[in-house]
């Protein structure tokens, strides 16, 4: 069982675009500060910036959580969402729901979830319409030493 | 990572312990300990930020000593396109190249025919890029050095083509060593820079390989020299004779407003000057808000090259000027063309080595151990009065919270914590002061 080393929990807000990429910020920064390898910081940047705008743009309201550990970082976010119906569509790149003003924004490409699990060493994906969504993500430090 | 050899020198002596140059540091590197500045070489970036705080002149930077260029035999100086709007009205560029040659230069060497061979090697990298946005140009070494301390993560987004200067400088030494039959090492070829950063990225490039240039020479070491040969031809009445080394107008916009976004025009460019709009740009694109943007252009100083602190006159005087001379030059011209048409199949523009990030604190550390060094420090803050005062000799509080972790500082450093601290420095201070 790898040894958990620090755990944090953020709150992220739905329809806040204003402040949307906050929390992903906060979790760039933490590894910074630990001195983990940039490509891994990259990684989990791309996989917490990802998941932080689709419960912004699509969810009212989760928590997003970061857990180290000596060989691993975890990512989690969990939301109280609509769900996602058909998780195989939604994994489709290029497959998005976003509306017309979300894209103006530069949102809603459908590239939000294959680059998540693009990113991630493990990547599962459990939903329930009507109830939320939560996505789960594991990068390994392999090359860390 | 090599050690870092070059940047900045504080005098002991002319130092009073100010905290003016620490407060400023864009990336903390410095502290002030028994009331002298000291500086932390691998985190600074090269910017100049804290030379232009000193009030005391205590903070000076890596230069190129002139008497070092007497042990060549050829020299050639690589003029900064923005060294050509320092001058007054009716300076032209013809003369400010007789007055080089007068400084003791063999060859003036314009550098538009390798601002277009770069130009088209950064289009073809941005057209075929498939990885994470924006591109950033590398053309100012204190971005590069940025992103290597503070950005570590977008390493791979700094373009890896060389910069104009260098192919300048590997062109002017393959050129002249083949006409006069020298070696390339008798060939000193010099840029004249508006910059200090840019003389240290000369001496000790980010990518930890050997320039091809021989070093730098700032404004303020040539820009005599022009005004005297001007007056002393002036008697004369005659005009400079040589032909007319800037032949067309794209290196000097490349300096006035448009920058490289001229050419690449296909993609969403942007141009941002000015060390802390960087910070608020890089940290944007952190945060995933700049994704549309393919190709960012970036300079530390405000207004770009012009505003460098090895310039001499005013930086909207320059801009002007280069603007006004820009007008009377073509947009390109057929010498310029054929020459980029001729040498762009036949060169290699990438970087010598990646630029890699810059390990700032020791990674000796095991990831356990470096986590609890960083629940240390957030202990330590929680404690800190969060003022920032600097009265501990680190810039911030969060700064002196993680010295404390890695035990290069004590919470008693703080006045709030430590009557003795404060005591200590009223005693320094007050006399020094008196």
């Amino acid at each position: 069982m790898p040894e958990e080393l620090l755990r944090k929990t953020f709150e992220i807000q739905g329809w806040d675009f204003e402040n949307a990429g906050e929390r992903s910020a906060e979790v760039t920064t933490i590894l910074k500060d630990l001195d983990v390898d940039p490509n891994i910081i990259l990684r989990v940047g791309v996989v917490a910036f990802e998941a932080e705008m689709n419960v912004v743009m699509y969810a009212g309201r989760a928590t997003l959580t970061l857990v180290v550990t000596d060989d691993e970082i975890v990512v989690e976010v969990a939301d109280e969402g609509p769900g996602i119906a058909d998780i195989e569509l939604a994994m489709q790149p290029g497959y998005s729901t976003a509306s017309d003003e979300m894209r103006e924004m530069g949102f809603g490409y459908g590239l939000g979830l294959p680059n998540i699990k693009k990113n991630s060493d493990v990547f599962s994906l459990q939903s329930e319409v009507g109830r939320g969504t939560r996505l789960h993500s594991i990068i390994r430090l392999i090359s860390y030493g | 990572m090599d050690k870092r050899t070059y940047g900045f020198r504080i005098d002991r002596e002319k130092c009073q312990g100010c905290l003016s140059c620490m407060r400023v540091c864009p990336t903390h590197a410095i502290r002030v300990k028994d009331v002298k500045a000291q500086y932390r070489p691998d985190s600074c970036i090269d910017c100049g930020v804290c030379l232009r705080a000193c009030s005391r002149d205590a903070i000076c930077a890596t230069t190129t000593p002139v008497e070092d260029l007497s042990r060549f035999k050829f020299k050639v100086a690589v003029p900064s396109p923005v060294l050509f709007g320092q001058f007054p009205t009716g300076i032209t560029p013809a003369q400010v190249v007789d007055g080089l040659l007068a400084f003791g230069f063999d060859e003036v060497w314009d550098y538009s025919v390798e601002i277009n061979l770069v130009a088209r090697a950064i289009q073809q990298y941005v057209d075929q890029w498939t990885g994470p946005t924006p591109l950033v140009s590398i053309t100012c070494p204190v971005v590069v050095r940025l992103v290597q301390v503070s950005y570590p993560a977008m390493v791979d987004q700094l373009i890896p083509v060389q910069i104009a200067r260098e192919i300048a400088g590997r062109e002017a030494k393959r050129r002249f060593s083949a006409r006069l039959g020298l070696h390339e090492d008798q060939i000193a070829v010099i840029y004249i820079t508006p910059c200090q950063a840019k003389t240290i990225s000369i001496l000790q490039p980010a990518e930890g390989v050997v320039s091809n240039l021989d070093g730098a020479l700032g404004f303020p070491e040539v820009y005599n020299a022009v005004l005297a040969c001007r007056r002393l031809k002036k008697g004369d009445a005659i005009k400079s004779s040589r032909p007319p080394i800037i032949r067309n107008s794209g290196l000097l916009r490349l300096h006035v407003s448009e920058g490289m976004g001229r050419l690449v025009q296909q993609h969403r460019y942007l141009r941002v000057t000015g060390l802390s709009n960087i910070i608020q740009v890089f940290n944007d694109i952190e945060k995933g808000k700049l994704r549309n943007v393919g190709f960012l252009e970036a300079y530390s100083c405000w207004n770009g090259c012009a505003g460098g602190n090895l310039t001499v006159a005013n930086m909207y005087v320059t801009g002007s000027t280069l603007r006004s001379l820009a007008r009377t030059l073509p947009e390109t011209d057929p010498v310029t063309e054929a020459e980029v048409e001729r040498r762009f199949p036949n060169e290699d523009f990438s970087l010598k080595a990646p630029i890699r990030p810059r390990p700032v604190r020791g990674t000796a550390a095991s990831l356990k151990e470096r986590v609890q060094m960083r629940q240390l420090a957030e202990d330590a803050l929680a404690s800190l009065p969060g003022l920032d005062c600097g009265l501990c000799g680190a810039p911030t509080c969060r700064e002196l919270a993680r010295d404390v972790s890695v035990g290069d500082a004590s919470k008693n450093d703080c006045v709030f914590l430590s009557e003795r601290r404060l005591q200590d420095l009223r005693r320094v201070y007050l006399r020094s002061t008196a």
